[in-house]
Formats: C-alpha cells, structure tokens, sequence
C-alpha cells in the first residue's frame, strides 16, 4: 500500500524525542488484571508502544510514555494507576 | 494527605498548567495587578504542549495587545480537504483565501511567549511541580496541594487540559471514558524554509493547512492533518478512541507511518527528517466532557479541561478557545473581586461571559457536526463512493463518463442508495 | 554543630537520550534541554542527607553560562540552601584545569567557610572525573572518591567508598571533598514549596570576574592545556530484545549466560 523504503520501526523513531527519565515509574500496572482483559486495547493504541504483548502476558516499560494519557482512558480493567512524572521528568517536546 | 504542610505565602490567584488558558488567565490577572502564581508540571512552559498545527487569531489578539510578537510561523493562506479513499489516490478541494485569520506555529513556543507576557505582568510562574488536588477551608476552594505542601490563595483557576486528574482527585469530575476523547498522534519533518515552499508552492509566510479523512485513518471515524510550518511540517491522524478500540486492526503509530510514506504525499515530504513524534487527547463530545458548572466556590474551570474546544470536523479550535476561556476567567475573577466575593455565585460572569462570546456560540453552531464524525460512513462509505465517482469520471477509457452516471454507478457499486447519499450530503454541508 | 556543605554541579545537555535521526542514523543536538548532571543530583541527594543529619547549610556551586541559574532553581527546588554561578565571558571554554582553578579560586574568594565540599562521580557530557581531585589540590585538601557514607566522629569524617570488590572507610579531617558513587541514591523530588523558595526569593549569587579578579590566562580557552583533538560518533548499536519469563531461576540464569556467551559480553 505504501512505499515501503521509508517504513521506519517505531522504537527508531521515538528515538527522536528527548526525555529526562525519571529512576521510578509514574505508571504502574496491575498485569494480573490484564490476563482477563478482552481487549489489550492498550498494547495498539499506546502511541509510543510501552506496552507489548508477549507469550507470558503484557509487559510495560515507562521510559518512553509521553503522558497522553490514552492508556488510562482505554484500559478495561482498571489495571492502571496513573500519574504525571515528578519534578518535571518525563516527555520533554520542543517543536510540538 | 495527614501531615499538609501549609506554606507562610499566599496568593490572590493559584492556576494549574501553563498550557494556553492558564497563562492568558495569568497575563490577565497580573496585568490587573492580582498576585497570581501558575503551577506547572512540566520543566519549562511548553516542554508538555502539544497540538496539530494551526490557531486562529482573533481572540489572541483581543487577549494581547502585542500579538505582533507571537512566534508565527506562517500565515494560513490555503485550505485543502482531501479524501483518499485509499493511500495512492485522493480527491482534493482548495480553498485560497486572500486574508488569512489564522497561523500556524509551535505550541511548544507559542506558551512559551504567553508565559513571557504572563512573567512580564508580574505573574510568578513555577515548573517541576504538578498540582495533585485542591486545598479546601469550609467546603470552598482556597489553594492547591502538591505533595505535602499546600499553597493557599483567594481562588483557583483549573486550566490542566484534558487529563484532569486534579478535578478528578477533587471528585468535581469522572474518570476520562473512551467515547469523550480523542487521540491525536503527530510527527514534525524537519527541512529548510525554501524546501516547504517548493513542495507546497507557497510563497514566503504562506502556510497551508490540509485535512485528510478516509483511508488516512484506516475508516477509523477521525481525521489526518498536515500544517506547513516555517522549516517543517506537522503530520498527524486523530481517531475517536471508542472507535479506534474496536476498529483499529494495526497499532496506532502505523496511521501516522502510513500517511508520511503514502505514495500520495511522497512529492511533498521528500527529504525531510523526523524531528519529534508527540501524541495527546483531544476533548471529541465536548457537551458530555464539559463538567457539571464551570465555576464552584473559588474555582473556575478553563480550556480543555471544561471541554471548550471546538471540533469542526475540518479544524480544531482548542488554543484560541482555551486562552479566550482563561481571559474570561480572569475578568470573571475581577469582577468578583469587586464584589468582595469569590464564591461560585460572584464567579458566575465567567458562564455568562463564555456564553455571549464567540467560543460557546461557535460551539453551539457546531454541535452537529460531532454527531456527524460519529457516523461510520463519512469515513468508510463516502470516500469509496466518491473515488468510484471520479474513477469513472477521470479513468474511463472510452472517455469520461457524466457526473450523475457516474454517481449512480458507484453508488450501485457501493451497495448505498443515491437518495441516502443526498440526504446525509445535505445533512453535513448543513452542520458545517 | 552543623555542615557548611558546597555542591559542585555542572548544567550539561540532556544526553540520556541519545537522539538519533532514524533516516540518516546521524546524531541530533538542535534544541536538546539541559539538565544538572543527574550524578550530581545524586550528590546533592547525599549533601541534603547530611544536613539532615547534622544540620547546616548546602551551597550549589557552578561555573557555567547565565542559563545554569535554571539547575540552581531545580536545586534549589530539592532543598539545597542557595547557589553561586560563576559566569564570566573569559571563563568560555574551559576544560577540567581551567574549570577546576575558577571553582577552587572562587571557593577561596567568596565562601567564608565550608567544611566539606561534595561532587557527582562523573558528568553526563564528557566523563572526565577530574573536577573533583582537582579542586581538592588547588584547595589542598583531602579527596575521596566512590563514596557511599560519611558521617562525623569528633571533628573528623569517617567516609566509606565503595570499590568494585570491597568496601574502604576513611577518617579525613575537614575540610575534604568527597565524590559520591553514581546511582547510590536514589534523588528526591521538587518540591512546591521549595521551588517557591527557589523563584520568589533567588537565593542566587552571581560572580563574574570583576569581583573574582583570575588572571585570565588560567581561565578558558588560554587556561586550558586539553585539546579534544576530534570526536567520534560510534553509531548506534542496534538493541536486540529477548524475553523470558516464567521459568525456574536456575533456567533463566543459564539461559541468559548462554546468550551473553552468544553475543561475547562474557
Ligand atoms: C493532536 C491535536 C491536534 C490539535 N490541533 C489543534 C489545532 O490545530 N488548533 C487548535 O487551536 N487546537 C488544536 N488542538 C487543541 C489544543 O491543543 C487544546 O485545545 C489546547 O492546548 C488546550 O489548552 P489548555 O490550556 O486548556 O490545556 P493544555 O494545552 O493541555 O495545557 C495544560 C497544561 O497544564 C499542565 N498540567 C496538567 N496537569 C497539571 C497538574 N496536575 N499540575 C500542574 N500542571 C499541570 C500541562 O503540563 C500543560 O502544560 C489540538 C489538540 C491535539 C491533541
Ligand atoms: S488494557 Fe488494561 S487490562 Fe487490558 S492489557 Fe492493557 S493494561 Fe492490561
Ligand atoms: S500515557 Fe500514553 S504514552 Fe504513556 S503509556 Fe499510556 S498510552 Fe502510552
């Protein structure tokens, strides 16, 4: 469907972003709630992709979340608990 | 929340976030000599903002008598509204317009320069610190917690954006759901100036703004945009979030992948890089996101946070809207002080105001238009429909076809009747 | 009896994130924020636990362009007292001699007394470590690195540092300066009020070399024998991602060994 030359991997392109990564999560999630969960609607719609789906269940990573909030509005499950980084780590967008 | 640290200093305003609305009502208030202080999470005003790409003037130049300064980047000149029923093809209409009422630019430094004008006033503006609740004294409003401390002031102006987790934690609203918002996903391409205008056939601070729907989304009901800026372009898709959870087969970054290497944009973002990806929610059934009242004992709500933005299905109406509301506040808050007042009943001129300014009349005028993003077809049907049509029109080796053959046969085609296609038509120019 | 402790920090671009340009795998700087060093934070972490302790006073202390005044306001914010920057347009370009003699010079010149002075491990930018030893020398006074605990035992410090195999305790008499051992602490977090502190009340010094009077042949570029003669980009190392889970320990050891054994880490 689309030229596929400049198909770029997402992880490579998030990479563009700056972050001042905070030592603790802001995020935290229940993954026993998500072995019921009917739709893993955040493993899609995390834009930076902090969720995957592996064989033994979702696995989360913080460092990349850009604090949109999308996981915590689709979530079924209520798995997630969520909160703003602290002391202004996190996301740090310049051309946005 | 046992051990509050109350601190020795208070001010006559608190606001919550340094986005558009929280600092208008800032440069306000310090302008008119209220000690006003903003709290923001983020470490530098703006280093969270995010948007699509374009704001409209008008209401910013009421706010700010120096609007000269604003960093614009380019003037909207030209309008395009594309339907590509699928990623090679597109049916486009273009608009150009003499006078340009809006431009596009960077939030990043657009509340950057608010924030300038917000200091210059005299506000105190502090980053590295979110605001987790609202601090009460007999059941009214009176400052903000963050953490263990709390900061007292008169009243407190809510301009946190979407993710109200202050209104929440304060119970004023419920948990986000799905069916009220919107995810906005977006790239920045970087290249020079003179490479925008070649690709875009621009001159020099003439900016396009283009919207895209149909394949752009995958069908999923939303839109895709891309706004010129002075070195680069802003790309992005927006779905509605319910329908993405149950329509979305890809990942969602894969809509914005998709778009900037479709072969239907390949001539315009040649060789240009990747500079920043950024994603947000967007308020999309604002009547229902709005919260119960705008103003309570010695708060008032502002900007996205009480859902006044306005989706006109083509263009998003947030920053504008959401400053306007904060400058509305602040004269509410004026007036209250007037009175001796900040109770919800002195504060009331804000819902007053808001209601006979441009911002709730736009929104009334629009209110259709969310009902309309709603249908499926919009975004499914119609952009197959109308590629049959001009396929018909424009592909036909034994020469073009008539329109209304045309129309008729891919109607046919689509399995759609004609007079249904002639309603909704109706019932959508209609609403915008 | 209570601490008079300095904070030496720098003010350096955010590298944590290295930002690669996906299409053409080359670096990109255009915009990237500052932070304070995060090995310094960890140091002002260590500081703030010592006041606590003993009670005193914490100055944070750079040499550094105006802008550094943002990483004394974030200090600031974490609880440290107050902050000297030292910015002058002769200071430019300094390497770690240059850098050194100013702070140590400054030290001397402008701070009544101190009894300790504290540093990060390295910096996020160039990894030197020798700010710390060589301000001890221009200062004439007792260094200790890799350090993890300090406390005081009758006028002296007992400082443990921690090295690779084993752990030293030192008694040093003060003043001395310590570095602190990177991710030994964990930093606390801004706080409302102090940032407060930190905006409203400016507890910022300001020197140039009007006050400070260096002979400008030791400061800067003239006072600086390093040369970086070139720098490299290494390109970047593709990640390679393996997950396993829900094994028995003994497998999951033994399975990522072979893997490291795989990709010659060990
Ligand atoms: C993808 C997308 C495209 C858009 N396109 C356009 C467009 O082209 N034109 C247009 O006019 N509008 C557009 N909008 C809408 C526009 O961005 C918003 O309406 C506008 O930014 C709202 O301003 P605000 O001040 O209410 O909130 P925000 O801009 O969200 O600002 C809120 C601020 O508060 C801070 N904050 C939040 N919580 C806390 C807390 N607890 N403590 C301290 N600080 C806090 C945040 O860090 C932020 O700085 C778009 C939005 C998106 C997501
Ligand atoms: S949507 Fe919620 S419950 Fe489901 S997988 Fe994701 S985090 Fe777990
Ligand atoms: S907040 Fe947004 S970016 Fe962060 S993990 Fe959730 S969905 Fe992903």
């Amino acid at each position: 469907m689309s030229s596929p030359e400049r198909k770029l991997r997402l992880t490579d392109i998030i990479n563009v972003n700056i972050w001042d990564v905070d030592s603790k999560p802001h995020i935290i999630v229940n993954y026993e709630k998500c072995k019921n969960c009917p739709t893993k609607a955040c493993v899609r719609l995390c834009p930076t992709g902090c969720y995957t789906e592996t064989e033994n269940g979702i696995l989360f990573s913080y460092e990349g979340c850009v604090e949109c909030g999308t996981c915590r509005v689709v979530c079924p499950m209520e798995a997630i608990t969520w909160t703003y980084p602290k002391s202004g780590k996190g996301i740090f967008y310049r051309f946005s | 929340m046992e051990e509050m640290n109350i601190l020795d200093q208070k001010f006559d305003v608190a606001v919550v976030g340094a986005g558009p609305a929280g600092l208008a009502a800032a440069y306000y208030l310090a302008k008119k000599g209220f000690k006003t202080v903003v709290l923001e999470r983020g470490r530098e005003i703006g280093s969270k903002s995010i948007y699509g790409g374009r704001i409209y003037a008008a209401p910013l130049k009421e706010i700010y008598p120096n609007f000269n300064s604003m960093p614009v980047h380019r003037w909207v000149k030209k309008e395009r509204i594309s339907i590509m029923p699928d990623y090679e093809s597109m049916i486009s209409i273009d608009y150009q317009g003499k006078d340009a009422i809006s431009f596009t630019a960077y939030l990043t430094e657009v509340v950057k320069w608010m924030g300038i004008q917000a200091e210059t006033a005299g506000a105190t503006i502090i980053t590295d610190v979110p605001v987790t609740n609202f601090y009460r004294e007999n059941n009214k409003v009176a400052g903000v917690v963050s953490g263990e401390d709390v900061l007292r002031s008169d009243v407190v102006v809510d301009a946190e954006g979407v993710n109200r987790l202050v209104l929440e934690a304060s119970g004023i609203v419920k948990p986000l759901k799905p069916e009220l918002v919107a995810l906005g996903v977006k790239e920045v391409l970087k290249g020079d100036s003179k490479q925008i205008e070649d690709a875009f056939g621009l001159s020099q601070d003439e900016g396009l703004a283009w919207v895209f729907l149909g394949a752009a989304t995958a069908n999923v009901p939303g839109g895709a945009f891309l706004y010129t800026n002075r070195d680069s372009v802003s790309l992005g898709v927006v779905v509605l979030l319910d329908k993405a959870i149950v329509n979305l087969k890809d990942h969602i970054s894969q809509l914005v992948e998709s778009l900037r290497t479709a072969p239907a944009l390949k001539n315009y973002l040649k060789n240009l890089r990747i500079s920043e990806y950024s994603a947000h929610l967007i308020p999309e059934d604002v009547w229902s996101l709005r919260p119960e009242r705008l103003v309570y004992d010695g708060l008032l709500i502002t900007g996205d946070a009480a859902g006044l933005l306005l989706n006109a299905g083509y263009t998003y109406r947030g920053v504008d809207f959401a400053a306007y509301s904060g400058y509305l506040a602040g004269k509410a808050i004026e007036s209250a002080h007037a009175q001796g007042d900040y109770g919800a009943g002195a504060l009331s001129s804000y819902e007053k105001m808001l209601k006979d300014s441009i911002v709730i009349k736009e929104l009334n005028r629009f209110r259709k238009v969310h009902e309309i993003m709603k249908n499926n077809l919009l975004f499914e049907k119609y952009p197959k429909i109308m590629s049959g049509v001009m396929k018909r029109m424009f592909e036909n080796s034994d020469g073009p076809s008539k329109a209304w053959d045309a129309i008729n046969e891919s109607c046919k085609e689509n399995q759609y009747s004609m007079l249904k296609l002639l309603i909704n038509g109706y019932k959508i120019v209609r609403a915008l | 009896m209570g601490l008079d402790i300095i904070l030496l920090f720098k003010y350096v671009p955010n590298t944590t994130t290295v930002n690669v340009d996906p299409n053409t795998g080359t670096l990109i700087r255009e915009g990237v924020p500052s932070v304070v060093n995060p090995h310094d934070l960890v140091a002002a972490e260590f500081a703030l636990k010592l006041k606590e302790k003993y009670g005193g006073k914490i100055m944070a202390m750079i040499m550094a362009p105006p802008s550094a005044t943002k990483g004394i306001e974030y200090l600031v914010g974490m609880g440290i007292d107050e902050g000297i920057l030292l910015t002058d347009r002769v200071y430019g370009g300094a390497d770690t001699l240059a850098t050194s003699y100013v702070l140590s010079q400054a030290i001397k010149k402008v701070v009544s007394h101190y009894d300790l002075i504290v540093a990060g491990q390295e910096t996020l930018d160039s990894s030197t470590a020798h700010i710390g030893a060589q301000v001890s020398s221009w200062l004439g006074i007792p260094y200790v690195y890799y350090v993890t605990e300090a406390e005081i035992q009758d006028g002296h410090m007992i400082v443990t540092r921690q090295l690779e195999t084993y752990i030293e305790k030192y008694k040093v008499k003060l003043p001395a300066l310590i570095s602190v051992l990177m991710h030994s602490l964990q930093p606390r977090d801004v706080t409302l009020k102090n940032k407060i502190k930190a905006v409203k009340e400016k507890p910022i010094k300001v020197y140039t070399n009007n006050e400070l009077q260096l002979n400008p042949l030791c400061t800067g570029l003239k006072g600086s024998p390093t040369i970086v003669a070139k720098t490299e980009f290494i390109g970047k190392i593709p990640r390679k991602m393996q997950i396993m889970q829900g094994k028995p320990p003994e497998e999951m050891v033994s399975w990522l060994i072979s893997k490291l054994k795989e990709e010659k880490v060990i």
